[in-house]
């Protein structure tokens, strides 16, 4: 299993709580910045010949904004070069306030079978409050466009002001727009974003009080037929996201345009986010790498522990052995020991208990070293 | 040397309450003799370490030699002797003012007399010093010149009226200050042709020339090949150098009777000097040495542990040289359950503790932990015995004890009128007895208590710092022991007694001390995977509860999966902070709480 990530750093408006490498302004740069992408893709192509990929993952920015043409030449260019499986699962990332009919069509045509769709909250109030673009009207009518596909939507927790009821009423909105799958992500206040000012305002929710909201979104999804099976992701039987979950596995995977990360042959390295550095870079037939390091040993066992614990289902005994060449329990039967009140331990596999898998850090952190 | 010079030699020393200006004048004395160009002046040279210079106090002595020429047309020598203010290193003061003839005295004209300046006065009359009082501070607006001077006579039965009124800061009428010295302070007086006595006031140690004795010469000379010993100790030592201070050593042929200089013998270990002992020849020898001397005994005691258990070998070396250069520390080595091998440590008083623990941190970059300081009790068995324990671990069994006894201070506080009945009720707090109060003038008021020395080192100060806004000094003298109902507070962490926690404390205090600590403890403990039980704890009996919820959200849960190299760099991060933290049993533990058993005011509880 191996995936395929795309970068569309383009934006119509920046939300006040986003740190990503996404610039409103820059979309004038948008001609030069695909044919770097494309670049980009074919430059890489000899060297992964040997891979197959099954899945891929148009995000951003909002990869939706732009003009579809180049959504469509980047996903004819991916299949120009590389391997990709017949059933790979090729996910778009969507703004409920940017697509239209044509748009889909276009994306369909590429080949996309996924859509990810940015709902955030049913709260008309709360989305104008995050600078959102979109209403919840305009969500509901870009599913009724996606109606019958592969639908996961995004939705926050942990915003100033918001209560239970607005979680709840967010849940409802998703899954009657559709949703197979849903993302529950926790606000985090990064610096440099207009939210770090209101987090040192103290208008954010406390740890305790965002802990709330996530067991109750925890347990009202699990009401609504969505299991968890990641810290932030919940889906109905057989919706997990592919692409996600090779993260968590440890699966090799190669990423295009600015600020992607790649992790190949047990390299990881990402791309600079600055799109001028980006295209300068491809122009003159050079990476883009701002980072890359080889991942020596004992440091690939504990990403991989450090991964598998994000997932419900943790960690497969017979998986670590294959990789690593011994037995989990008995290379880490003191940690075992010392943790036990926290972990799920069954023959086959070991996990966070699922109350304690908000509190990971702490557990994880005890396998390093 | 020629008889005329002697009796233009002036040893003197400057005393005052912390922040009256004695570093400033002394200072600007050492510029108006020329001792130091003024572009070179860097603020306050004879507090020469960092610490000394950040928090405005003299802990190690320096003398300096200056020549002066008076308006009488006279050269004088000038031996200027630095005398560290705190009530910590009150003997090394008394050894200091023993090598002068003279103190200047100065008095804050915005504050008047305070605790240390009369403490450190009494100290110069002891000493039979002829004492110079200088008002300074006269150019700040709210100086009162006039009935400060007013109060040196009232307070101290000294001239006041002949003060010299100055601004050390700002230079005014140094040379007044100068000419009292040449008028007032007499001359040394001693015999040469004596056999040697050098009175050892402060010593340091040179990685090249072994132990600087610094020394007063009081009968007789001392120069280069001379044998010499101490009248403490059997060992006998070359001299290889004498010589004075620039503040820097400098070195003479010989020093003679009435001088103040260094004496360098290749000694070893400063184990060998002892401040206010007497060098005397080994050839003509003196029949006794000169009066004063004792071993000074530390009061206070914490342990000192390094934060990574692997650096005990580091913070022994770090322990060893600081003793080099001061002897009143002591050290032994110490291990507790939780904290694991490190040092019991002894020293004079709160401000040496926090030096050694502050300069074992920057000079020798060693993270430490400390335990809460303990002082020193007497506890008398059943069976007759009686041990010393300044270690809560080392308290006996309750059953063996017949009685305890625990350290006294008689201590003076100075306030205005306003706070006496606050600080009267601080005083009842901290168990202290009343001994007498007395009107200074219409604004202040000298109040005199004896006090536990064990309440003095929890938060004495902090209480009398809060509770006269700032404008009550306060100074003390050891007085001897007093029985007393001593116990041994415990504190359980989820269920574990957790010995560096434990403190002796009077019994009636352990109540609102066990709760107050608990709830501290609450505050600095940082919340865990699971719940954590603290409980205050007396001969096996709760007193106090608190606990720690568990913590509920820590998780890296960002929405782009593929950065997994900064989810890497986040939980090092966090792995790293940990770093800070002790395991005791189960629980996690910064290794500030150690201390916070110190910050907490019980008697606000």
């Amino acid at each position: 299993m191996s995936g395929i990530y795309v970068h569309i750093p383009f934006c119509k408006s920046k939300c006040t709580y986003c740190d990503f490498a996404s610039y409103p302004k820059e979309i004038g740069k948008a001609e030069l910045y695909f044919a770097c992408l494309y670049k980009e893709m074919k430059g890489r192509a000899e060297s992964l010949d040997g891979y197959t990929f099954d899945t891929v993952y148009f995000g951003g920015g909002t990869p939706s904004f732009v003009d579809p043409k180049y959504i469509y030449g980047a996903m004819k260019q991916l299949k120009n070069y590389y391997k990709i499986t017949n059933d790979a699962e090729i996910t778009i990332e969507i703004n409920p306030g940017t697509l239209d009919e044509n748009k889909l069509k276009i994306y369909k045509a590429a080949g996309f079978n996924r859509f990810s769709v940015g709902m955030q909250s049913a709260n008309d109030e709360i989305l104008k409050d995050l600078n959102r673009i979109h209403t919840s009207k305009q969500f509901l009518e870009a599913c009724e466009l996606l109606k019958g596909e592969n639908l996961s939507v995004d939705i926050m927790i942990g915003l100033p002001d918001q209560t239970e009821e607005d979680i709840k009423k967010s849940v409802d909105l998703a899954i009657a727009g559709g949703a197979v799958h849903i993302s529950a992500h926790a606000l985090k206040a990064e610096e440099g974003t207009p939210m770090y000012g209101r987090y040192l305002n103290g208008e954010l929710p406390s740890a305790d009080e965002v802990a709330d909201m996530y067991d109750f979104t925890r347990n009202y999804l699990a009401k609504r037929g969505f299991s968890r099976y990641e810290v932030s992701n919940f889906s109905k039987e057989g919706y997990y996201s592919r692409h996600n979950l090779n993260y968590w596995n440890r699966g090799e995977y190669i990423g295009f345009g600015v600020s992607a990360s790649s992790f190949i042959g047990e390299r990881r390295f990402t791309n600079t986010e600055k799109i001028d550095e980006y295209t300068a870079c491809i122009l003159r037939n050079k990476v883009a790498e701002i980072y890359g390091e080889e991942i020596e040993g004992d440091e690939r066992e504990f990403e991989f522990i450090m991964l598998g614990l994000r997932k419900e289902r943790g960690i497969a005994f017979d998986d670590f052995k294959e990789r690593f060449g011994v037995d989990f329990r008995e290379k880490y039967a003191d940690k075992i020991k010392q943790l036990s009140p926290f972990l799920d331990i069954t023959l086959e596999n070991i996990a966070i208990k699922p109350d304690k898998l908000y509190v990971q850090n702490e557990i994880i952190i005890r396998f390093m070293d | 040397m020629a008889k005329t010079v002697k009796e233009n030699i002036r040893n003197f020393c400057i005393i005052a309450h912390i922040d009256h200006g004695k570093s400033t004048l002394a200072d600007r004395i050492m510029e108006v003799t020329g001792q130091v160009a003024e572009r070179d002046m860097e603020e306050q040279l004879l507090d020469s370490m960092d610490l000394e210079r950040e928090r405005g106090i003299t802990i190690k002595l320096t003398p300096v030699r200056m020549s002066y020429k008076a308006k009488n047309g006279e050269e004088y020598i000038f031996n200027l002797i630095d005398t560290p203010g705190h009530v910590d290193f009150t003997y090394e003061v008394s050894r200091s003012l023993a090598a002068c003839e003279g103190a200047v005295l100065i008095v804050d004209a915005t504050q008047g007399i305070e605790a240390q300046t009369l403490a450190n006065c009494y100290l110069a009359l002891d000493n039979d010093l002829e004492i110079v009082p200088v008002i300074n501070k006269i150019d700040l607006a709210s100086a009162d010149p006039d009935s400060t001077a007013k109060e040196i006579e009232d307070v101290i039965g000294l001239d006041g009226s002949s003060a010299p009124r100055i601004s050390a800061k700002n230079g005014i009428n140094i040379e007044g200050v100068l000419e009292k010295i040449v008028s007032d302070v007499p001359a040394p007086s001693g015999d040469d042709e004596a056999p040697l006595q050098a009175l050892i006031f402060d010593s340091y140690y040179d990685n090249f020339k072994g132990v600087i004795c610094f020394v007063r010469i009081m009968n007789g000379i001392v120069s280069q090949g001379l044998k010499i010993k101490t009248f403490t100790g059997d060992k006998q030592f070359d001299v290889t150098e004498v010589g004075t201070f620039n503040p820097q050593l400098i070195p003479k042929k010989s020093l003679s009777s009435g001088e103040v200089g260094y004496i360098a013998a290749s000694i070893k270990s400063i184990e060998d000097i002892h401040v206010g002992d007497t060098i005397t020849g080994v050839n003509f020898p003196a029949s006794e040495p000169l009066p004063g001397y004792k071993k000074v005994q530390p009061v206070v005691f914490s342990g000192i542990y390094p934060l990574d258990g692997s650096k005990y070998g580091d913070l022994k070396d770090a322990l060893l040289k600081l003793k080099l250069n001061d002897a009143s520390l002591t050290f032994e080595p110490d291990n507790s359950a939780a904290l694991g091998f490190g040092f019991r440590c002894g020293f004079l008083g709160l401000l040496h503790m926090e030096i050694i623990q502050e300069r074992i941190e920057r000079e020798f970059d060693i993270d430490i932990i400390t335990t809460a300081p303990s002082v020193s009790y007497k506890i008398h068995l059943t069976n007759g015995e009686v041990v010393t324990v300044d270690n809560p671990s080392r308290f006996p069994e309750v059953s063996s004890i017949d009685y305890a006894e625990e350290p006294m201070i008689e201590a003076n506080i100075f306030t205005p009128p306003d706070y006496v009945g606050a600080i009267m009720e601080l005083c009842q707090d901290k168990r202290g007895t009343f001994k007498d109060m007395s009107y200074i003038d219409a604004k202040r008021v000298k109040l005199n208590y004896k006090l536990p020395l064990n309440e003095i080192i929890f938060d004495f100060f902090d209480g009398l710092k809060s509770r006269t806004r700032g404008y009550a000094s306060f100074d003390y003298e050891v007085s001897g022991y007093e029985r007393s109902e001593l116990v041994k507070l415990d504190i359980m962490l989820n269920g574990d007694v957790c010995d560096a926690l434990s403190v002796i404390v009077h019994k009636d205090k352990a109540y609102p001390r066990g709760r107050a600590l608990a709830e501290r403890l609450k505050e600095v403990i940082p919340r865990q995977l699971f719940e954590v039980p603290i409980q205050a704890s007396v001969g096996g009996k709760i007193i106090a509860r608190e606990t720690v919820k568990a913590m509920r959200k820590d998780v890296l849960a960002k929405c782009y999966g593929g950065d997994i190299t900064r989810k890497r760099k986040l939980l090092e991060k966090q792995k790293e902070g940990k770093k800070k933290m002790r395991q005791l049993g189960s629980v996690e533990v910064p290794s500030e709480a150690f201390m916070s058993i110190l910050k907490i005011d019980s008697s606000d509880k």
